[in-house]
């Protein structure tokens, strides 16, 4: 039916001793908001270093758009059309908020030092244009009038928005959220619901790492979760709500507690 | 202290009035400096004559010089933040090339200085290629090694001369009046002068653009900026071979001018100093390390009447404006900027993305 954007094959990871990632397989659609949830230490945000490369699983395959990107350079992956945000906001933070989006919306272009150096016609069009997306998903993000701020100075909130915009200046085709509403009051989440589904709508695919149940099932298409590192289910929200082993996981049996 | 904090200002302020500044008043501003820059020779000031040796030249080597040098090494070390602790090779390259090709060949300067910056370049590719997946430290001490191991090949061999060098160097042809004898250092200073305007241009062009933009991303957040798609050993080997570049120029003029030169003038020492000047006049600022040059460059001159002491009084002077300015003299500062465009805008979160 709808068109396979990635594909975790039996991807394992791991670090020493621990298991992080225990033989996942996971598909994501085009157009879909996948979510990722799991309890604490699950291994969700592994599951986004696999795919962009940070690291290399220790079996397994990542398939995107078809092609297995096991082993391709990380800003290779970036140019193929996978972006992230950072669980703990990694910003360039003494950059304005403003080149921070510019430098993803860099990626595209093809002129570089020497196009800078004699300003060449094809390094002024893609300044411009570059500048001009970046101010427009500031726009699209609600931190507009933050541009000309340093990264290190945003509010914490517009960290976290400043991280998608330029996560999405890459133009990805696929966009990874590793928990953006980390530290939201309820009012900023739901905010924060509505731009992802916009995203969504825009025509972006969108795996979403969250911890908050309601936002999670306000927005997902579809649900899987992690629990040490195996993948127990996956389905739309309410299968995965009713899933037995999905409750025990988060309810935790008195065996696992510690 | 309170002197410190008003120049702290002063610095703020000086940068303020340049950005409310019409275009006419920066144009006026900037070339009112270049003129003057051009006019130093002919200024006869007892603050800034050095007694003990001849301005003229002081204002070629070492001043203009390290000021070249400077903004080069700054390329590498302040905008992209790899540690070169070789740089005087790239120099001596320059160097070298300007004395075997002028001695041994009918090249002038002008078609050999090409080849020298070229041969720079080349030899900052093959190092910095496979060097610069290093990080910190073992960067440094490989470039460091690779300075020693220029110089040392160039005492060892001998069709090069060996520890004795090359003499004879023939000085470039005459450009209109400008007449390039040992004898006058004034045209040498000109043409350094020009070089280096040029590369602090090219310089601020690229810093504005994206290659600027991809060396902050690397400097502050190497994996990051991997992430965000640069190709971020390009640009590193591109800043180390830019760096390289500046300072075959160096090395070609420098050759031309004092007509004949020794391995052990490529010593360690000159990296180290290059990166003083940089470390002291704030990393990554253009004009922190154009005066850090400066002061570097010309202060042991200006102080040569104390004849023994000198390089203590000097060293003193460094380890005390470290301690009170860690950054710098002028360290790089990014300031915020604010376009009244931006102020306006609803943030209703509304707009459209595609
Ligand atoms: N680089 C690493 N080296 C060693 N162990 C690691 C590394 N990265 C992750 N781990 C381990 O892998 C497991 C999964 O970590 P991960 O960060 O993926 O969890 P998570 O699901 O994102 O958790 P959280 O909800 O707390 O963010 C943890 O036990 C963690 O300690
Ligand atoms: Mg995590």
């Amino acid at each position: 039916m709808s068109e396979v954007v990635l594909e975790l094959r039996k991807v394992t990871m791991k670090f020493g001793g621990v298991t992080a990632l225990n033989e996942v397989d996971l598909v994501v659609k085009k157009g879909e908001i996948l979510a990722l949830i799991g309890p604490n230490g699950a291994g969700k945000t592994t599951v986004f270093n696999v795919i962009t490369g940070v690291y290399k699983p220790t079996s397994g395959e990542v398939v995107f758009q078809g092609q297995s990107i096991v082993g391709i350079k990380r800003f290779k992956i970036t140019k193929l059309g996978i972006a992230r945000t950072f669980q703990n906001i990694r910003l360039f933070g003494e950059s304005t908020a403003l080149e921070n989006v510019v430098t993803g919306a860099d990626v595209h272009s093809k002129s570089g030092v020497v196009g800078a150096i004699f300003g060449t016609r094809r390094s002024r069009r893609e300044e411009k244009a570059n500048l001009e997306r970046a101010l427009e998903l500031l726009e699209f993000m609600g931190i507009k009038k933050r541009a000309g701020q340093l990264g290190k100075n945003l509010p914490y909130g517009d960290q976290r928005r400043l991280e998608i915009a330029r996560a999405l200046a890459t133009n990805p085709k696929l966009l990874l959220l590793d928990e953006p509403a980390a530290g939201f009051n309820p009012a900023e989440k739901v905010a924060l619901a509505e731009t992802i589904k916009k995203i969504r709508d825009a025509g972006y695919t969108i795996l979403l790492i969250e911890h908050d149940m309601s936002l999670i099932m306000g927005v997902s298409d579809r649900v899987a979760v992690l629990d040490f590192g195996t993948k127990i289910a996956d389905g739309t929200t309410t299968q995965v709500q009713n899933d037995p082993r999905v409750i025990e996981a988060y309810l935790g049996a008195p065996a696992d507690a510690s | 202290m309170a002197n410190l904090k008003a120049s702290l200002n002063l610095r703020d302020k000086g940068a303020e009035f340049w950005e409310r500044s019409p275009k006419w008043r920066r144009v006026a501003m900037a070339m009112s400096f270049i003129a003057f820059c051009y006019a130093l020779p002919f200024l006869n000031n007892p603050l800034i004559n050095t007694p003990g040796s001849d301005f003229q030249s002081v204002l070629f080597y070492p001043v203009g010089m390290y000021v070249l040098m400077a903004i080069g090494l700054n390329i590498v070390v302040g905008k992209s933040g790899l540690l070169d602790l070789g740089y005087v090779a790239f120099f001596a390259i320059g160097a070298y090339t300007m004395a075997i090709l002028g001695t041994k060949t009918a090249l002038n300067f002008w078609e050999i200085l090409p080849i020298g910056v070229g041969l720079a370049m080349l030899s900052g590719v093959l190092l910095g290629t496979p060097t610069l997946r290093l990080r910190g430290d073992y960067l440094a001490i490989v470039t460091l090694g690779f300075g020693e191991i220029v110089r040392i090949f160039a005492v060892n061999t001998d069709s090069i001369g060996g520890s004795r060098g090359i003499a004879g160097i023939p000085t470039p042809p005459d450009f209109f009046n400008a007449k390039f004898t040992i004898l006058d250092p004034k045209p040498y200073y000109w043409l350094l002068l020009t070089f280096t305007l040029l590369i602090i241009w090219m310089v601020r062009r690229m810093a504005a653009r994206r290659p600027g933009r991809a060396w902050d991303a690397i400097r502050q957040d190497d994996d990051v900026a991997q992430l965000m798609g640069i190709n971020t050993r390009k640009y590193k080997v591109w800043a180390f071979v830019l760096g390289a570049a500046v300072a075959g120029v160096g090395g070609v003029v420098y050759a031309s001018q004092i007509l004949s030169i020794v391995p052990d003038q490529f010593n360690l020492n000159i990296s180290i100093l290059i990166l003083a000047c940089v470390v002291f006049g704030g990393i990554g600022n253009v004009w922190g390390v154009i005066l850090g040059a400066v002061l570097l460059a010309f202060t042991p001159e200006r102080i040569r009447f104390l004849s023994q002491p000198r390089i203590l009084v000097f060293g003193i002077a460094l380890v005390v404006m470290m301690n009170l300015r860690p950054d710098g003299i002028l360290p790089k500062k990014k300031r915020e900027h604010f376009d009244p465009n931006w102020d306006t805008v609803e943030e209703s979160g509304e707009g459209e993305i595609k």
